[in-house]
Order: C-alpha cells, then sequence, then structure tokens
C-alpha cells in the first residue's frame, strides 16, 4: 500500500481514512459571501463508489470479525443502493453471497448496479400507506429473511448497527477536522441512516463543540433515493437530534436542479442528494455569513440519470435519432 | 385483552405461539406481496395471495362461495376449525380475508394483534421457510352473510341520510383529494375527494407503535368522542379498494362492538369512477 503513488494490493487498501481522505474540492460559484468558504467533500471518489463504502467495511469487518459470515452464511441487507453495492461488491471479494431488498422507486441504474455487483435481488412496493414508525416494507422483508433463513444471512442492519456510526467517527470525522486544519465551523449533511451525520457530528464535537451540524431533508413525498424526510426517520435507531442543529426542509425538486447546476457551474457531477445539501448550504451562508463549511456529497450523478431526466424538463430531449 | 367488546376475535402473538400445531387452530397469512411469505412465516402457516386468491380473477368482486370453500378446504381448513389470520402491512390484508372467512359463515376466525411485523420484531418468535403442505379436506361453507358487505346503492344511501355512519380510513391527502392513490399505486380513479357526510378517520389511528391495536377506551375516545361516530346508527366503512377499511371494520364491529358494521370494498376506485355520483373535496 503506498498512498503517495497510490500503488495498492487489494480494492481494500483504497477505502478512505485519515491517512487516505476523501478528496474536498472548494465550492467557487455560490456568489454568496466571500467571508464563507465551502468544501465539497467527494464520497463517490472512495473505491465502490459513494459514502457507504465506510459503513459497509465497518459492519462487514465487524460480522467477519464475531465470525458471523462464511460456510454458505452471506448478507441480507436493505438498501436504497449505495449501501447494498459496497457491500455487495465487498461480500463478493471476500467470497460471501449476498442479498440486497430494494424499494421499488430506487432508480433502474442502481438495481443493475446491484446485479452487477452480485447481489440477488428483491425488490418490493414500500408506498402501501405505511403508518409511522412500523418500519418498512424492504427492512421488514430483510429482517424476515434474516431470521427465517438464520444459516444463509447476517443482516448487518445499517439503521440500527452502531458500526454505521464508529465508521464516520473513525474516517469521516477526523479526515475533515486534518483536512480543514481544523477549521471547519460548518457540517452539512443529508439524513438517511442517520449513520453519517451522527459519526462525524460526534467526533467534529469532541475537537470543537462549536461546530453547526446542518441537516437538509427532502420535502414529504419526495423522489430523492437514499434519504428520509423526518416524518420517515422513525425507521433508524441511529438518528439523535442532539447531534444536530438546524434541520433544513428544502423543496425536493431543488436537489435535481441544484445538482445540474454543480456538474454545469463547478464541474461537480454530484448526485441529487448533494445537490439538496447545497440548496441547504446556500441558505445557512446567506444567514452565517462566515465560515468554513464542508458538504458530505454522498455519491455522483451517474446513478441517477432515469431520475434526472424524469425531474430536469428537456433533458430527454434530443436523445434520440 | 384490552377491554374489547368481542375479545375472543383477537389472539396476541404469544397466544400463537403456544397454540402452534395444536389440532383445530389453522394459521393463514394474508399479504398483498408474497414475497414475505415465502422470505419467512409462523411454522405451518399456509400463505393466501390477496390478489390472485382472494379476489375474483374475471370480474371484480370476492371470490364466490364456492372458490372459497375450495381455497379453505384446499388450505387443510375444516369449518369446526379456529382460524388465525395474520399478514403484512399491518394486517390490512389478513383484516380483509377475516371478513372475507365471515361473509362465508365460518365461525371461529380470529386475527392475530399486530400481524406479522409485531411477529417479526419479537425476539422469541421465530420463523420458517419450510413449506406447507396440508391434507385437503371438502370445506362446506355456512349461511352467506352479505349484511357485511355494502354496495353502491346503499353507500349513496348512506351519503344523503343522517341516519349512517360513513367513515372514510384513507390518508388525508386522499380524503381531501389532494391525491386521488398514493403514490405508485395502479389501482386509481378518475377522480379525488371523499363520499359527503363521510368522517375522515385514517386506519392508522386505530393502531400503537409496535403495530396493534389501541387499547378500547382510546379507540372509544377516537372513533365515538373526538370524531363523531354514533354507534346507534349503521356504519359504513371504505378506503381504496377496501383493504384499510376492512382493518377499521374490523376494529369497528369487533373492538367497539358496534351492531351494524359494513365493509364498502368497492372503496374509492368504484366511487370515484362513478358518473355523475357526488363527491366533496378539501
Amino acid at each position: 500500500m503506498n498512498h503517495e503513488k497510490r500503488v495498492y494490493n487489494d480494492i481494500f487498501e483504497m477505502l478512505p481514512n485519515e491517512e487516505n481522505p476523501s478528496p474536498m474540492v472548494r465550492i467557487n460559484r455560490t456568489g454568496l459571501s466571500p467571508e464563507f468558504r465551502l468544501f465539497a467533500k467527494l464520497e463517490w471518489l472512495n473505491p465502490f463508489g459513494s459514502v457507504k463504502d465506510r459503513a459497509a467495511w465497518e459492519m462487514l469487518r465487524d460480522l467477519e470479525e464475531r465470525k458471523e459470515l462464511g460456510n454458505g452464511r452471506g448478507i441480507v441487507e436493505p438498501t436504497s443502493g449505495n449501501t447494498g453495492i459496497s457491500l455487495a461488491a465487498m461480500a463478493r471479494t471476500r467470497g460471501y453471497h449476498m442479498r440486497a431488498v430494494v424499494p421499488n422507486k430506487v432508480p433502474l441504474e442502481k438495481k443493475v448496479l446491484l446485479k452487477i455487483a452480485g447481489a440477488d435481488l428483491d425488490v418490493i412496493s414500500d408506498e402501501l400507506c405505511p403508518a409511522p414508525g412500523l418500519g418498512d416494507g424492504s427492512i421488514n422483508l430483510a429482517k424476515t429473511h434474516a431470521k427465517a433463513s438464520r444459516d444463509r444471512y447476517a443482516m448487518p442492519n445499517q439503521y440500527e448497527n452502531d458500526k454505521n456510526v464508529e465508521a464516520h467517527f473513525r474516517t469521516t470525522g477526523p479526515e475533515i477536522w486534518r483536512q480543514t486544519d481544523g477549521q471547519v465551523t460548518h457540517l452539512f449533511v443529508s439524513l438517511g441512516t442517520c449513520g453519517t451525520v451522527v459519526g462525524t457530528s460526534k467526533f467534529l464535537r469532541s475537537k470543537n463543540p462549536n461546530v453547526k451540524v446542518i441537516a437538509v431533508q427532502p420535502t414529504e413525498g419526495h423522489d430523492v433515493p437514499g434519504l428520509r424526510n423526518v416524518t420517515q426517520l422513525g425507521v433508524s435507531k441511529l438518528f439523535d437530534s442532539s447531534l444536530i442543529d438546524d434541520i433544513l426542509e428544502v423543496d425536493f425538486r431543488l436537489a435535481y436542479t441544484r445538482a445540474l447546476e454543480l456538474c454545469q457551474t463547478e464541474g461537480l457531477l454530484a448526485g441529487p442528494s448533494s445537490g439538496l445539501i447545497y440548496e441547504g448550504a446556500r441558505e445557512i451562508i446567506m444567514r452565517d455569513k462566515v465560515g468554513l463549511g464542508v458538504m458530505i456529497f454522498a455519491d455522483n450523478i451517474f446513478k441517477y440519470t432515469s431520475n434526472m431526466m424524469k425531474h430536469i424538463p428537456g433533458l430527454a430531449a434530443g436523445t434520440q435519432a | 385483552m384490552g377491554n374489547y367488546s368481542h375479545p375472543e376475535v383477537l389472539v396476541s402473538t404469544d397466544w400463537v405461539q403456544e397454540n402452534l400445531g395444536k389440532p383445530g387452530i389453522k394459521l393463514v397469512e394474508i399479504d398483498v406481496d408474497t414475497k414475505a411469505y415465502d422470505a419467512g412465516h409462523i411454522a405451518g402457516a399456509v400463505g393466501f395471495n390477496w390478489q390472485t386468491q382472494l379476489q375474483d380473477q374475471v370480474r371484480r368482486d370476492i371470490i364466490s362461495k364456492e372458490a372459497f370453500e375450495k381455497l379453505a378446504g384446499g388450505a387443510g381448513i375444516s369449518p369446526s376449525d379456529t382460524v388465525v389470520v395474520y399478514g403484512d402491512n399491518n394486517n390490512w390484508f389478513a383484516a380483509y380475508g377475516f371478513w372475507l372467512f365471515k361473509i362465508y359463515g365460518h365461525q371461529d376466525v380470529r386475527l392475530m394483534n399486530g400481524g406479522r411485523v409485531k411477529w417479526l420484531n419479537e425476539a422469541n418468535k421465530l420463523l420458517t421457510t419450510d413449506k406447507v403442505s396440508p391434507q385437503p379436506v371438502a370445506y362446506k361453507a355456512g349461511p352467506v352473510n352479505m349484511e357485511l358487505r355494502a354496495f353502491v346503492p346503499q353507500v349513496l344511501e348512506a351519503s344523503k341520510s343522517a341516519s349512517f355512519n360513513l367513515v372514510d380510513v384513507r390518508s388525508p391527502d386522499e380524503f381531501t383529494g389532494k391525491v386521488i392513490a398514493p403514490p405508485g399505486m395502479t389501482e386509481t380513479a378518475q377522480r379525488g375527494g371523499h363520499i359527503p357526510g363521510a368522517k375522515s378517520i385514517p386506519w392508522s389511528t386505530a393502531v400503537a407503535p409496535d403495530g396493534s391495536f389501541k387499547p378500547a377506551d382510546e379507540l372509544r375516545a377516537i372513533y365515538i368522542d373526538q370524531k363523531g361516530v354514533d354507534p346507534k346508527k349503521d356504519t359504513i366503512a371504505y378506503c381504496r379498494i377496501g383493504e384499510r377499511s376492512s382493518h377499521t371494520w374490523f376494529v369497528l364491529k369487533y373492538l367497539l362492538g358496534l351492531d351494524k358494521v359494513k365493509n364498502y370494498d368497492g372503496s374509492w376506485t368504484e366511487y370515484g369512477n362513478l358518473v355523475a355520483a357526488p363527491i366533496e373535496k378539501a
């Protein structure tokens, strides 16, 4: 392993940590406040393509250390895509099978990527007027596999697994602290399992209790894969509101228009959840004027071309002869 | 259990566990998506698919008496058996199955409180993928009880007269007409809104955070004191396709003990398509 020359013996050596952080790139064209420096942390440059590499690796290693895997026992996990892609690629490389349970509204690109990564796929409808707090269909189906077929499946369960939080406390937080020379004042994140916000916030607050943590969430009834509106957060046992200063609700359609803007003005091929965070960061910059903010950009736009076509009028035009 | 009017039709997950495999007790899991049953079910439970096995596959209707007899008999159920139903989506489809068993005169049918989600989340409850091969029996349905079912003429009458409770159990956005159906649903209607005179009491009002029913005093406070359901009147519950309203039908009839409660299974996908039928919005 040589981070300087970037030569590695296997793909796992590329996983991010303080010595090998995911890059941070400054956003230069917000046009809002020159006293507020804003950076995007590009998590799609992790080896399996998203921020979920961190939690997936921590959870997988934990299962391996507890000897929960092997001898025909693989993994089952509910996922909106990224955790599943990371887990499937890691699991298959290490010789375990993987079943991913995904909600139907997950973009086709992600479903196909899960299969390419080697996962068996269960696609289910999660949209049937669920009652708040009762868990959703994909989580329950994954739990069913884990309970009924214990000899076949271990379930990391990213919504309840402390290793999801630990991954960010151990890597994302220290990386940001070091990359900003301890100058970070604002952290901008989105909410899904809440592992990123809880782990990173805990670390940064341990270094500087004044770091502001801003969570950006889409409006209810949204169509931004991987994210949860606060009314849907009951499914995550990791959510801890004491670690968050502000929760901003942003019209979910702005996730798509801001993602397009990031591509075309900053050259950052960021996905819609990043667009949503960028919109939230803009609101806070206008409020606070001064600071050094870091946005966690979970993944890139490549997995969302079908969703982009759905939400950006005109994008599909002229794509056929 | 919970001071309900008819506690005998509700069993707990613990009761089911204690009675697993006992003769005369038949477990039936009823799901809209049978992936859940295939992935794991309670030992000995047969699985019914709500869409393909409880609905007539040609005309829009519940299955016929003959088809019900074939289904029940094929699942090894005798008329004298205690049938315990449970299922996905908080027992909506199981409640629909319960309603169907009652329409076709099955004496002893019970609902497992909390459905499969409650069982799933209890550490001491097991699931299996073992296939069930029941010994088919000849099932003869009892007297058919269509009093449990509402059709359009009764619904229109209920809407016009003040002598009925009409209970709309859909989400608030469906009630106001902001949406016609929850996102992604294929069964829909030409118009959004609700039946004039209906009270909006979403089905989930009746359940606790673990998916089981709230106790009777809480249910009574909600349905009767707060929402104004008059226990002396006949009641019709409806939703979009008749499954969520089966859940509320069960609450009103068996947990609160209202005398005459019907499930309007045609629900909004029928009413919202009727030409010239009155509709209220907001």
